[in-house]
């Protein structure tokens, strides 16, 4: 199903949401910087803006997230799941966010299932913002999660002028305007096709940061990169897991009890792959000690045919956030370009 | 959710972020594009800072010490006793003293300091991790007149060659690398002096290898190489140095290398060129003298007032600078100015409404060991000062001890008085980087318990003993420091209106430089063929804020629980000519003494080094004395 929806008429949807749910849109900071953040009034939602530096993960997948609340009972110990539900709309993400999302959901809900993580994502819509344009350090056409999608929101909005364009995508976006009806009508074949002509356009338009997974996954895949390229890569890493905490589909986590009120609450906590004793065993043994081991793997994950077959695409949605928070220079594109031509900084 | 920017609390970088809560609760951390220095990037450190502040063991209410046991007590009630007991001490005529600490704010460290001379009368106050960073900034003070750093962070990236002088710079200060990666990846070229080959050796295009307490040899070699090319900057030269052809003299038996020539030559050519130094080991006055080696290389290549480049002392924790520029130091005052100067001291008296005493005071670790009666500010003195667990014995015999911290520290449980005080993310106040850049720290979320800002318990403190603290915030506290230091005028609101703010201290006058080589002393002999070194790295894993956060104290403290009996590292040649293998036991004899400590055997260390990390001097504290490097006889036990 198709929609448009006047300009004019966005301010009264979104009051109309702010009815039932927390609405989640990109707002600018109090530092200049765009954030994902809670809002009250509609007039707060960004509409031209660079995608904010900290992922909308944070809302399905949080830093810290409680899971389960402990208290000791006598001799006994009890133990209590901790649901978030509350019913939240995450609105004006960009595409490749939006596809970070269908990822992560999709890992956690193969077997076992993590209740937690699932709980709280069935409770959001996904509202996403078609790129017109395409930002400057994103990718997203060569890991196919944008600037426009076909499908993995619950609704794509598409800026045609005058009126945006509404795809909806699943129930959960047809709930969402089910109460304004009033507000959007049923696209025009013109304006169906508007939209195709503004992704052409876009898809024409990417910037410097090309990212071709294709080569680099057989090289991965086949173990066909040189040790010493690895070597000389990972001097050029800071370990500081900015690639993986800012990736929109990284989900590594540590737990860990926090004492509170006389008892626990286990929470689950970001963690990177990239930190030195991630992998540590009990026994002191450390599989991958040596920072290359661990850029190793994290490129093994993010774009090895292995994964590409169990997850239908590779581990990453051309956002280019890493590019922007790696304190190295081992970012996605570079790194992937790097294998591709054999090659690091010659 | 709730995000406030703020300052990143670990080293001195001066990087920022938004803290982030929910509920009450500190739940995150976001990087921002728009901070002038961190850009987005943060280091794992700065992506974990929520962690300790919600997860460390926090101290919630005032203790006092009841029959050997600490115990809750009121407010007033700790307050009265503390006054009680520090004013019998001086009425007794016992000496007292103060501790601030770089993990503190400026308005901290500055009330710290009011207190101790203008309420108790002494200039017994000091900070911890004074002793390890001061060489440095006397050395580069003996040359270039100002102390204060001449260098922005921002400025590495457009530099052509950066000389680093280094411990490990990328795993220090992450941001300071980055920078320096990002000027590599423009061309630039990268010296670098050590006798490790870092990560940011290995990325160098010429690195000059040297000993512990023997930079200074590299330091000449390159001052000399210099003057040997004809390559000084003659303007430089002419104008602003003194003692030109007493250093030409003094240097002409130095020894040079071809390497030397070439980094002389990169130096003195570049347009612009960096000087980052981490503090260097040796014996006595060395590491001062080296400090004013590499500044009087700075000056000669005209490098010294030259905008975008200059020295940079890398400081590990966030606010020593700011605790040196509040005058937490035994011989300085506020502004960082002698404490026996005549003006800054007059003025002092003006505004705190007292005689201040102008006699040296006792330096921390002097001080730990000598007075009766000490107030600690948010510090741990064994786990930052180079005599390690022999502070903790010191600390045991000291009759009165006040501990004002966040968390639970091994020095709160030995305390007599322990006052809670918010932590990073439950304050306002300020930092300043070690490029001199002041910048807020925001309270996000409230103390926990009955914990209040630290700069409020101090300014009580100061009333009971009669001297005029009377601040409504943190702000108005930093009105007077603006008054106190003069440098620190234009900071007096550097979180006002929306934005990240910052303002840079510092003095901009042309200056006359004094132009100095430094020693180079034999340090080994037959008997003693190896040096033994404390590592200068700064101990994080025993810091709160990595100890108490899970990621952090995971990545820092799991390496060391697998040597309980502590290590010294050594390298792969000498293993081998000595028939060691790793995890075997050494002996090692100085004149100080021995110690038998298990071995790592290294592939990046440079041969004749026993490399000692900061976390284990504790277990060779009888080899060094009370030194950082020591000649030493390896034996196989």
């Amino acid at each position: 199903m198709v929609f448009t929806i006047e300009k004019q008429g966005i301010a009264r949807w979104l009051e109309k949401l702010l009815e039932t749910s927390a609405l989640i849109a990109p707002v600018r900071g109090p530092c200049g910087d765009v954030v994902f953040s809670t809002i009250r009034s509609p007039d707060q939602v960004l509409w031209n803006f660079g995608n904010p530096l900290h992922p909308p993960k944070q809302f399905v997948l949080p830093q810290t997230d409680p899971i389960v609340a402990i208290k000791r009972n006598g001799q006994r110990h009890e133990v209590e799941p901790i649901h978030d539900d509350a019913p939240r709309i995450l609105f004006n993400l960009r595409n490749c966010d939006a596809k970070g999302i269908t990822f992560l959901t999709q890992m956690h809900a193969m077997e076992p299932a993590d209740a937690s993580y699932l709980r709280r994502s069935n409770s959001i819509t996904v509202i996403s913002l078609a790129c017109n344009t395409p930002c400057p350090q994103g990718f997203c056409v060569c890991t196919d999660s944008g600037p426009f999608l076909s499908s993995g929101y619950d609704i794509q909005l598409t800026d045609l002028g005058e009126k945006y364009l509404a795809e909806v995508g699943s129930e959960k976006g047809e709930a969402a305007i089910s109460g304004v009806v009033n507000l959007f009508r049923t696209a025009t074949g013109s304006e169906v096709a508007q939209r195709k002509t503004l992704e052409v356009k876009a898809r024409s338009h990417f910037g410097e940061e090309t990212c071709h997974f294709a080569s680099a996954m057989r090289r991965i895949s086949t173990g066909r990169v040189q040790d010493a390229l690895w070597d000389k890569m990972s001097d050029w890493c800071l370990e500081c897991g900015a690639c993986t905490l800012a990736c929109p589909t990284c989900y590594c986590f540590s737990v860990k009890d926090l004492r509170r009120d006389g008892g626990w609450i286990r929470c689950r906590l970001w963690d990177s792959c990239q930190y030195g004793a991630f992998t540590l065993e009990a026994s002191g043994h450390n599989p991958r000690e040596q920072r290359k081991e661990r850029m190793k793997r994290r490129f093994f994950h993010k774009a090895s045919a292995q994964y590409y077959m169990r997850d239908g695409m590779v581990g990453c949605v051309g956002c280019g956030r890493c590019v922007k928070v790696c304190l190295g220079t081992t970012d996605m594109p570079a790194v992937v370009g790097a294998i591709r031509k054999g090659k690091w900084h010659e | 959710m709730l995000s406030i920017p703020t300052t990143c609390p670990f080293c001195a970088c001066g990087c920022g972020f938004y803290l982030l809560a929910n509920k009450g609760q500190l739940v995150g951390v976001a990087p921002s594009e728009t901070h002038a220095i961190s850009a987005g990037r943060l280091c794992a450190r700065g992506w974990s800072a929520h962690e300790a502040a919600l997860w460390g063991d926090r101290l919630r209410r005032p203790l006092l010490q009841h029959n050997g046991t600490l115990g809750p007590a009121s407010w007033v009630e700790a307050l009265d006793h503390v006054a009680g007991r520090i004013r019998n001490l001086i009425d007794t005529g016992k000496s007292v003293g103060i501790l601030g600490s770089p993990r503190a704010t400026n308005e901290e460290n500055y009330l710290a300091g009011k207190l101790a001379r203008a309420g108790f009368q002494t200039n017994n106050v000091d900070f911890c991790f004074h002793s390890l960073c001061r060489p440095l900034f006397e050395g580069f003070e003996e040359v270039s007149g100002q102390y204060s750093p001449c260098m922005r962070l921002n400025d590495i990236e457009s530099c052509q060659t950066i000389l680093l002088l280094e411990g490990d710079l990328a795993k220090t200060h992450p941001q300071a690398a980055s920078s320096v990666m990002r000027a590599l990846e423009s061309g630039a070229h990268l010296i670098t002096i050590g006798y490790i080959r870092t990560q940011m050796a290995r990325l160098s295009s010429l690195h000059l290898r040297t000993t512990p307490g023997n930079e200074g040899a590299v330091l000449n070699g390159l001052v000399a190489s210099v003057l040997h090319l004809g390559l000084e900057d003659p303007t430089s030269v002419a104008v602003h140095c003194e003692g030109y052809d007493a250093l030409r003299r003094e240097l002409a038996t130095a020894k040079m290398t071809e390497e030397m020539h070439q980094a002389a030559a990169c130096i003195a050519r570049a347009k612009q060129t960096a000087f980052l130094m981490a503090p260097t080991s040796g014996q006595g006055d060395q590491p001062r003298k080296d400090a004013a080696a590499l500044a009087t290389l700075a000056a000669i290549t005209g490098h010294l007032d030259k905008p975008g480049s200059g020295l940079l002392p890398l400081l590990a924790r966030s606010n020593v600078q700011g605790a040196c520029d509040m005058g937490v130091a035994p011989d300085r005052l506020p502004g960082y100015e002698p404490c026996d100067g005549g003006q800054c001291r007059h003025r002092l008296q003006e505004l705190w409404g007292k005689e201040l005493p102008s006699a040296r005071g006792l330096d921390a670790e002097t001080l730990l060991q000598s007075v009766s009666g000490v107030i600690i500010l948010a510090d741990d003195p064994p786990s930052v000062l180079a005599m390690g667990q022999r502070a903790m014995a010191a600390m045991a015999k000291i009759e009165f001890l006040v501990v004002l911290d966040a968390f639970v520290t091994p020095t709160v449980t030995i305390s007599h008085v322990a006052l809670p005080i918010a932590s990073f993310a439950e304050t306002d106040g300020t930092l300043t980087s070690m490029e001199g850049r002041v910048q807020g720290l925001r309270g996000t979320t409230d103390p926990p318990g009955e914990a209040r800002p630290g700069w409020q318990v101090l300014a009580e403190l100061c009333t009971r003993f009669q001297v005029d603290a009377s601040y409504g915030s943190a702000s108005d506290v930093r009105r007077e420091i603006a008054q106190a230091a003069p440098r620190y005028a234009r900071t007096e609101q550097p979180e006002s209106g929306d934005g990240w703010g910052g303002t840079w201290v510092g003095d901009s006058d042309k200056r006359k430089f004094r132009l100095s080589a430094t020693r180079v002393a034999a340090l080994t002999s037959a008997e003693c063929p190896h040096v033994l070194a404390r590592e200068g790295t700064y101990d994080w894993g025993r810091d709160p804020l990595v100890s108490f956060s899970p990621t952090l104290s995971r990545d820092y403290q799991s390496q060391r629980k697998l040597f309980l009996n502590g290590l010294v590292e050594i390298c792969k040649q000498d293993a081998d000519r000595l028939g060691l293998r790793a995890g075997w036991l050494v002996r090692l004899t100085s004149v100080h003494g021995d110690a038998v400590v298990p071995v790592r055997v290294r592939m990046d260390l440079e041969p004749g080094v026993i490399l000692v990390p900061y976390a284990f001097r504790d277990h060779v504290a009888s080899v060094l004395g009370t030194d950082s490097i020591a000649a030493v006889k390896v034996e196989q036990t």
